[in-house]
Order: C-alpha cells, then sequence, then structure tokens
C-alpha cells in the first residue's frame, strides 16, 4: 500500500471515529467540557477558601479556654489587647481540644504569681494538637501574643534595674518573608494547575481510544474492519488520530479557560500569565503528552481482553502524572537540570510551572523535553501498529 | 476461485491442561466460480477458523490457500480486495446508519463516493433493505443487522464471497431472501462459499459440500456424491454417517 492510500485510510478511519463519537452526545460533551469547566472552579473556589480561612482566622476575636485564669490577670489584659479573649478553662478542656471543639489553650502554672514576684520564669503552658492543620492560625496567634509579653516584660524589667533592654538581645534577627500570602495561595496553584494540565492531556481522550480499540473489538465489529485492505498500520493510526483531535481541542477548551478563570480571580491567580504567548507554550508542553497518552492507551486497549480490562488500567494511569508532583512535595528540584526534560510527567510539570510564573524555558530544555516526548510516543505507535499486526488482536470470542 | 490446501491451525491450550487443541487438521477443498460451496459441520467442527484463514485473518500453520490464483500468505492486501467477507463477528456502528456503516467499507476500499452510492443502490434492492437504509442501526433486528453487514461486505463488487453462518438467527421469510440473493451471487459468476449447521439449507443451495468434523473434511462432493460415499439412499442418513453423530440435522 502506498504512502498516499495510507493517509487516505487514516483519514477516512479517523473522520467515521469522530463522527461516531460525537453522536454519542453525552459522552461527547463530558470528555469536550468537563476539565474546562472544573478548572474555573477550581481556581477560583480555592483562592475563595484561603481567603475565607484568613478573614475569620486572623481578623476574628479569638476565644481561648485558660485554666487558672485567675493566677493572672494582666496577660490576660495584654491577650485582650490583642484581639484573643481568655475566659477561665471547663474542666474537660483538654478533651475539647483532641476532639477539636477547641484549638488552642493555655495552663496557668500554680506557682505563677509566686513565681512572677520573684523575677523568676512563670510556666504557661499551651495545649494544643499539633496535627491539626486548622489549629496553626489560632496557635501562631497566641504563641506570638505570648512572645510579645514575655519580651515587652523583660525589658521593663531590666530598666526597673537600669539596665539598657538591648544588652539582652545581641542579635537583631528579622526575617523578610517575600512570598506575600497572594504568593503562598499560587503555591498551591502551581502544584494543582500542572497536574489538572498533565491529567487531562494524558487521559483525556482515553474513552475514544479505548472504546475504538476494545470497544470495537467487544462490539464485534473489529473483526470484518481487519478483513479489509486498509493497512492495518493506518486503521490504528485513523483511530489514534480520532482520540489525538478530542485531546487537542478539550486541551484548547482548558486552556481558553484557563485564562478566563485567571482573568476572573484575584490574587496570584490573576497574575498567572496567561498571555496568548504562554498559551501557545503551553500547548506545545501538552500536545506531546496527548500523543503519548493516546498511543499507551490504545497500545493496552488492543491487549486487553475486553473493554473492562481496558478500563480498570485508568486507576494507575492516573496515578502516573500525580507521581511527580508528589515527589516535588516532598523533594522539591531546581529546574534547572536537563534530565527532568526527558523524564516523562516531571518534564511536564517542570515546564508548566515554569510557563506559569512568566518564564521561558530555554532551547536545550525545550529540545530535549520535545525529542524525549515525541520519541516516546512514536514508540508506543508502533506497539500499537505491531499490536494491531497480531492475529489474536481481530479474535474477539 | 478459492482453493485451501493441508490446512492446520492449533490453539494454545488453557487451564491446567496444556495440550494445544487442534481446530482444523489438514482441510482442503477447491470452491469453484459461479457455484456455491458450502461447509457443513456441528457446532465447533472448525468452520469458523477455517473460514478466517481464508479470509486472511488467520495464518494456516501448515498448508496454504490460493484465492484466483495468489497465495494468501504472499499478498495479503490483493486478495482482501477480491474478498467479500461476513464474518462470524457481524457487529455494525450502531450510531451510524446502515448507508454510513456500507459506506465506511467501501471507503476503505478506496471506493468514490458515486461508485459507492452506485453499488449501496444495487445491494439495498437485492437485500430488500430499502425501508431502513437511512435509519440508525441502534435497535436493528437481527435480519437487519446481517443484511447490513453483507451489504457491507460486497460493497466493492468482490468477485469471492466468505459467509460465516449467513442465516444464523434469522427467521424463514429472511431466510429465504438471503438465498435468493446467494443464488443471485452464483448466477453473476461469483465463487460463494458459506458455512452452515443446517444440513437442509446446504443441501438446498449448494453445488458442493465439504463436511467438516471436529477439524478434518469428513466428505466432499455433491450431494449425489455423498450419499453414494456414505451409502445412504437418503441425504440425512448420509450425514449422519459422515459426521458421526445427529448434532446439525435440525433447521
Amino acid at each position: 500500500m502506498n504512502n498516499s492510500s495510507f493517509l487516505g485510510c487514516t483519514l477516512i478511519v479517523m473522520r467515521k471515529e469522530l463522527r461516531d463519537f460525537a453522536r454519542d452526545r453525552r459522552t461527547f460533551l463530558l470528555t469536550l467540557l468537563m476539565a474546562p469547566l472544573l478548572y474555573p472552579l477550581l481556581i477560583l473556589g480555592m483562592g475563595k477558601l484561603t481567603q475565607m480561612r484568613a478573614d475569620t482566622q486572623l481578623e476574628k476575636t479569638l476565644e481561648i479556654s485558660v485554666q487558672g485564669i485567675e493566677r493572672a490577670p494582666n496577660l490576660v489584659a495584654f491577650l485582650a489587647s490583642r484581639g484573643i479573649d481568655a475566659k477561665a478553662a471547663p474542666a474537660d478542656f483538654e478533651a475539647r481540644i483532641s476532639t477539636q471543639r477547641e484549638d488552642v489553650a493555655l495552663v496557668i502554672g500554680k506557682d505563677f504569681a509566686d513565681d512572677w514576684r520573684a523575677g523568676k520564669p512563670a510556666k504557661v503552658e499551651m495545649v494544643m494538637d499539633s496535627t491539626r492543620r486548622d489549629a496553626d492560625v489560632p496557635t501562631g496567634r497566641v504563641r506570638a501574643a505570648l512572645e510579645q509579653y514575655g519580651q515587652s516584660v523583660g525589658a521593663l524589667r531590666l530598666l526597673a534595674r537600669g539596665v539598657n533592654p538591648m544588652v539582652a538581645s545581641p542579635v537583631n534577627l528579622g526575617t523578610r518573608d517575600l512570598a506575600t500570602p497572594e504568593a503562598k495561595r499560587g503555591l498551591m496553584l502551581s502544584l494543582i494547575l500542572p497536574l489538572i494540565m498533565t491529567l487531562f492531556a494524558f487521559i483525556g481522550g482515553s474513552h475514544l481510544a479505548m472504546d475504538t480499540t476494545a470497544g470495537e473489538r467487544e462490539r464485534q465489529s473489529l473483526e470484518p474492519l481487519l478483513a479489509t485492505p486498509a493497512s492495518r498500520g493506518a486503521l490504528v493510526s485513523g483511530k489514534m488520530a480520532a482520540a489525538c483531535i478530542m485531546g487537542i481541542a478539550s486541551m484548547l477548551l482548558i486552556l481558553l479557560s484557563f485564562k478566563l478563570s485567571a482573568a476572573l480571580a484575584s490574587g496570584e491567580a490573576s497574575a498567572l500569565d496567561v498571555s496568548f504567548a504562554a498559551i501557545g507554550k503551553m500547548l506545545v508542553i501538552l500536545l506531546p503528552l496527548v500523543l503519548i497518552g493516546t498511543a499507551l492507551l490504545t497500545c493496552l486497549a488492543a491487549a486487553a481482553k475486553s473493554m473492562k480490562e481496558a478500563q480498570s488500567h485508568i486507576v494507575w494511569l492516573m496515578m502516573l502524572p500525580m507521581l511527580p508532583a508528589y515527589a516535588l512535595m516532598a523533594y522539591p528540584l531546581k529546574d534547572t537540570a536537563l534530565w527532568q526534560y526527558a523524564v516523562p510527567f516531571l518534564s511536564q510539570n517542570q515546564l508548566l510551572v515554569k510557563v506559569n510564573r512568566g518564564e521561558s524555558p530555554t532551547p536545550e530544555q525545550w529540545a530535549i523535553y520535545l525529542a524525549a516526548s515525541l520519541s516516546l510516543a512514536g514508540v508506543l505507535w508502533l506497539i500499537a501498529v505491531w499490536r494491531y499486526r497480531q492475529e489474536k488482536l481481530a479474535i474477539s470470542a | 476461485m478459492i482453493v485451501a490446501e493441508h490446512l492446520r491451525k492449533t490453539f494454545p491450550g488453557k487451564g491446567k491442561d496444556k495440550t494445544p487443541v487442534i481446530a482444523v487438521d489438514d482441510v482442503g477443498f477447491t470452491a469453484h466460480d459461479g457455484q456455491i460451496t458450502g461447509l457443513l459441520g456441528p457446532n465447533g467442527a472448525g468452520k469458523t477458523t477455517t473460514m478466517r484463514m481464508l479470509y486472511t485473518l488467520m495464518t494456516p500453520e501448515t498448508g496454504r490457500v490460493l484465492v484466483d490464483g495468489i497465495d494468501v500468505a504472499a499478498d495479503p492486501n490483493r486478495v482482501r480486495r477480491s474478498l467479500g467477507v461476513l464474518p462470524d463477528a457481524r457487529g455494525v456502528y450502531k450510531r451510524l446508519t446502515a448507508r454510513e456503516n456500507i459506506a465506511y467499507f467501501g471507503e476503505l476500499h478506496g471506493m468514490p463516493a458515486n461508485l459507492i452510492a452506485q453499488r449501496t443502490a444495487k445491494l439495498a434492492a437485492a437485500l430488500q433493505m430499502e425501508d431502513f437504509l437511512d435509519r440508525v442501526t441502534e435497535g436493528f433486528s437481527q435480519g437487519q443487522r446481517t443484511k447490513t453487514a453483507i451489504a457491507r461486505a460486497l460493497i466493492h463488487d468482490p468477485k469471492n464471497v466468505i459467509l460465516d453462518e449467513p442465516t444464523n438467527g434469522l427467521d424463514v421469510m429472511t431466510t429465504r431472501g438471503l438465498r435468493a440473493f446467494l443464488m443471485e451471487l452464483r448466477a453473476e459468476g461469483r465463487c460463494v462459499i458459506f458455512s452452515s449447521h443446517i444440513m437442509q439449507e446446504v443441501a438446498a443451495l449448494c453445488d458442493r459440500i465439504v463436511v467438516i468434523a471436529q477439524g478434518k473434511v469428513a466428505a466432499q462432493g455433491t450431494t449425489d456424491e455423498l450419499r453414494e460415499q456414505a451409502g445412504e439412499a437418503n441425504l440425512e442418513d448420509a450425514f449422519v454417517r459422515l459426521i458421526g453423530s445427529e448434532e446439525g440435522l435440525h433447521a
């Protein structure tokens, strides 16, 4: 079979598969629109949630239980000036903390008043559960207030003894966290957005890829198809091309919705780079992944005995794009080493983060990425063609 | 003309018993142009496997298949062009209309659109499928699906036609129509091979009969020759003797 009719057959198969799939209205729309609709919800929703948490926990008056409240009236008054209302602790305050009904409590030591007067360190215990992320903000507020109180009282005592309080603080330690609260929200986005993009690029076309191979065999129409003179390579290429087109279409919609939702969002999300140049770069990053995903799914579907078996692969396939994201959470890598751009999923992750931050990958990084991912897609395509040439593929029952 | 010589096919054994299953062993026959050749045998005799080797989907372990003098193993694509195949699996695309199903295969055979339309009209008339031609095939009856599959198989006007149990699951009227259609194909000078496990059908239609049982050719020839070989005056008794069981006698 010569090249032109190979291409012709590929186009015929592709057109038929797309038409067939488009008539399955519900699956079609679900495949195409789910991710683009999910995207703004995530960006806007996560921003909103972080905002709400900051608003309620940072600015609202915090109520805490204090055991032995009568022993330290001055401390209580100081806390009140920092927006922390102390109240006498109920008998079961420890149980209340472990059941999350309260976030943090203080225990004023029995000898607090005596130690205080004697100028010895007076004991104040903080009771909290360090594994509750939700208690982070209140605990931090109480701790900061206590430290301030300790420092100011210490300074006063030194002054009363005629000593300059500054001698007691030989080092003036200050931190300048350059990350704004928006950037911290952006940190979350930088973990989640590339993950979703890679995930949908990778298995977005999965339904079509599996349905046209495992599904077609299950519906018993593969055997007559393979008895036609169309070459196996053209058949599988046409099916893969259809799945790729669906994948690319859904990618375009995702990027479009990404652009729209970033424009609507406040904070760091609106600082994400969503110029058309950046969108174009993201598309180039995601395209090879669409090819890899489609080819891999076609290989798996061709090897599977049934549609059910093919679909059960989805679980571990969904894990694949997440692995580098999790690995990077545990072991953050600088995105400068070139080898990273040859590793599937890790490379997409690093490149997407770069582009989202408004940076541009270097030409070497582009070259290595495109060469590695396109050759992987090519190898998978060859495996898929080889699978289609096997005798047992055709036999359904 | 289709010639099968010494075909043999085994499948790897499954489960504890690893001995390979011999599906077809030393099957050979010749199907001439302008004749209907019937493969008759009980279920599981090896008819479908034999046919799959004829229509290039399986490679025989030994022996060879010649279609119009071309070795199937040497040039399968050329052979596929001159074959019209109704396989055992006859699924149609349920979201496409019958016409679109047929046209898809025409396109894969490299036919231009006007020729496809012309052939479709002719086949639709011959198979009496005009009233459902433009309906989506979801919800088709078994007969409508089979007709669609046959039309799709014959869209490229093949010289050789291989039909695997074409009357399976069809009612009497549809079967009669299909028989008439097969007669037409024969009258047009095509080489028609069809398989069946129903004796009466094979006897009524076929010029030559190849009786297959347990993967081997039990006997072949015209009905008269078979009667003679078995030494039975009654055709039914002859088949029972040749097949070695009474299976497949009930229409």
